[in-house]
């Protein structure tokens, strides 16, 4: 009784502190909306509207079907028909993203059945987006070539043809699967912040002594300060991501249970990251910047967010198992985006809750108890 | 299970080579007033952590409130009260919330909480200060909210350091009768000051040099001990130039100038006030000479004296 009364005692101030000065309240409410709008809007890989330029030697009809084919939606748009001499001083000047060129002969060879080609000369500079480039204009040449083949009397449908059915995010919008990793990036920054201060700031301020000399244990400090801050965090969560599926049209196709308990289990790890830096770390300074360091590289890098995970180096992929994030992001991609209830994602709920309660556990253990 | 309230057995803390705490030993009865004197580094805020269970000690031992300070710290803790020398209440808090906070860190709730935080207020007299900021408060009234603060479970014990540093000498007395109150009603306190004149209100003091307990006893005691003989305070102007020459008086044990005065410290019984009269009217002007008592001043300045003149030695 009297270890709960106590560990009340902490909550309570701690939350009047937090009244007292709400600016941890914006920290915890506001900012990651803000960054979450930030990073929704700015951040895309959905390319659209790429300028491409046609040197077109063939002039015939087929080539201008082509052509018609590739501007018919907003992937690209028409830059222009540039000489072939031109074509390299477009995509050195940044002027267009890639140029085609559509070969003399093309509609002759397509007439005699004959493979034509295309050339495509894509600027490289920019990784993704002439990935994006090179796979949109081949899908199109593709289905060109499809629609010719069955046009023509003479020839066979092909082979073989895949249909491809992109499940859970059938338009490939970005923003559906990066709103999870966000959402764990920015918060994951916000709760290492809400607590990696408050052990530091007691001993600054030597409230930590007067502390000391009353019957409270470490634990009961530990938990007394996580507990507010944890109902802080889980509302941020769900704060964020109702924003998400408002603003973004992030879909909601799981279990609300599995998404509340996997909320609760990440945010209470990352306090508890942030105490253990607040234990250890003594001043306010210091804490501040290892509490940044500590919980933004790894839930932007080894997260899954934006780097897949299988694609880093093996040493990476271990890593990554001991970041919350990683578990965050996969399970929010799972309730948001796959449906998915406790019953798959129970692996990542466990992983998660051991990151609690090893942090629990470790910050209490190296809770120096005397002073000076 | 021990009488005494307090008990210190060569108690030590030593930081690296510095030795802080000396092996010191002494032994605080009940609802006594025990004053720990000494200069600042001499130890006294390292012996009150340890006797706390802030601290832990490098050797000796101690029995706080009957409990063996290194093995139950909790039980001590839960039977003291501490004020630290650092005012270390929440600031941004209100004072009633500093009141009920540090109330159910003791464990208390409900009834007992409130009624505890009531006689807090009453007893130190924070009614009106309640709802206001601990910033705002003026540095008597902090000192008193933290007073109340470390008396919230009623404990048997307070141990207080230098509580009225930088407060005010109005405030400094309202805080020494709240401290008297406390111990007639059975409360034992355990004070540092390096104000003498609080001292003075100790009903036993211990003085500390370089981490070692020198003395201890009653103020009037150590005034007998340490200041013997009688004390002649001669009073006028331009006497200072007479000091060396009294010194070569018979019975004469010291002769130090006190303001513009001189006091002149003579052997019980050898005390002659027409010899002085006669030596400083040479020298200036003699207004008056009178008899004065040692205060606990003259004691800290022979123990310090002493201190040093053993270490010449």
């Amino acid at each position: 009784m009297r270890v709960l009364r106590r560990i009340w005692a902490l909550s309570a101030k701690e939350v009047r502190h937090v009244m007292r000065d709400p600016r941890s309240l914006y920290l915890a409410l506001g900012m990651p909306v803000v960054m979450l709008l930030l990073f929704g809007f700015g951040v895309s890989f959905d390319l659209e509207r790429l300028p491409i330029a046609f040197v077109d030697l063939d002039q015939s009809a087929s080539s201008r079907e082509l052509r018609q084919r590739y501007t018919a939606n907003d992937d690209f748009i028409d830059a222009g028909s540039i000489a072939l001499e031109d074509a390299e001083r477009a995509l050195v000047a940044g002027e267009v993203m890639a140029v085609v060129v559509i070969e003399e002969g093309f509609e002759r060879h397509l007439r005699r059945g004959e493979q034509a080609s295309i050339q495509l000369l894509i600027d490289g500079s920019d990784n993704n987006g002439a990935t994006q480039t090179r796979g949109k204009a081949e899908a199109m040449g593709r289905v060109f070539g499809f629609s010719l083949a069955q046009r023509s009397v003479a020839s066979a449908p092909p082979p073989i043809q895949t249909r491809q059915w992109m499940r859970f995010n059938p338009e490939g919008r970005s923003a559906v699967f990066l709103v999870p990793g966000i959402a764990a990036y920015v918060l994951a920054m916000v709760a290492v912040m809400l607590t990696a201060l408050t052990v530091s700031r007691e001993w600054e301020r030597g409230s930590m002594a007067q502390l000391f000399s009353t019957p409270v244990g470490r634990l009961e400090i530990v938990l007394g300060k996580l507990l507010p801050y944890v109902v802080l965090g889980t509302l941020a969560v769900l704060l964020v991501l109702a924003v998400g599926m408002w603003v973004f049209d992030v879909p909601f196709r799981g279990s609300s249970v599995a998404l509340i308990v996997l909320s609760f289990l990440f945010i209470a790890g990352m306090l508890g990251q942030g105490l253990l830096i607040s234990v250890v770390a003594r001043n306010q300074m210091v804490a501040t910047q290892a509490a940044a360091l500590s919980s933004m590289l790894p839930s932007m890098l080894l997260s899954g967010f934006i780097f897949p995970i299988e694609n880093m180096p093996m040493v990476l992929q271990y890593v990554s198992r001991i970041i919350p994030a990683r578990y965050f992001v996969e399970g929010l991609r799972g309730v948001l985006l796959r449906g998915n209830g406790l019953g798959e994602l129970w692996p990542q709920a466990a992983a998660l809750l051991a990151f609690t309660l090893v942090m629990i556990v470790v910050s209490t253990a190296r809770f120096r108890r005397s002073i000076a | 299970m021990t009488e005494h309230a307090i008990e210190s057995r060569a108690l030590r803390k030593q930081f690296g080579d510095f030795v802080a705490v000396d092996d010191v030993s002494f032994h605080v009865e009940k609802g006594e007033i025990f004053g720990y004197l000494g200069a600042n580094g001499a130890g006294k805020s390292t012996t009150i952590r340890m006797l706390c269970g802030l601290l832990e000690p490098s050797g000796g031992s101690a029995t706080v409130a009957g409990h063996e300070v290194g093995r139950e710290p909790m039980r001590v803790k839960a039977s003291i009260g501490y004020m630290s020398q650092k005012f270390s209440l929440y600031r941004d808090l209100v004072a009633e919330h500093n009141l009920e906070f540090f109330g159910g860190i003791y464990g208390l709730s409900g009834k007992r909480l409130r009624s505890a935080i009531e006689a807090a207020v009453e007893r130190t007299g924070l009614q009106p200060y309640r709802e206001a900021l601990t910033s705002s408060l003026p540095g008597g009234i902090r000192q008193r909210l933290a007073l109340a603060c470390a008396l919230m479970h009623g404990p048997e014990i307070v141990f207080l350091d230098e509580p009225t540093a930088g407060v005010d000498p109005a405030s400094r007395r309202d805080f020494w009768r709240l401290i008297r109150e406390l111990a007639q009603a059975g409360t034992t306190v355990f004070v540092t000051t390096h104000y003498m004149d609080e001292a003075e209100y100790c009903a036993r003091i211990g003085l500390m040099v370089d981490g070692q307990l020198v003395a201890l006893d009653t103020p009037r005691a150590l005034k007998r001990d340490w200041v013997p003989g009688v004390t002649l305070s001669v009073g006028g102007r331009d006497l200072h130039r007479g000091i060396e020459p009294a010194l070569a008086l018979p019975g004469v044990i010291a002769a130090e100038p006190f303001g513009a005065a001189v006091r002149v410290r003579f052997e019980e019984g050898r005390e002659d006030e027409a010899a002085l009269r006669r030596l400083f009217g040479e020298v200036g002007r003699v207004d008056r000479v009178e008899r004065v008592d040692a205060s606990l001043e003259d004691v800290f300045l022979a123990v310090v004296g002493a201190g040093a003149k053993d270490e010449a030695a």
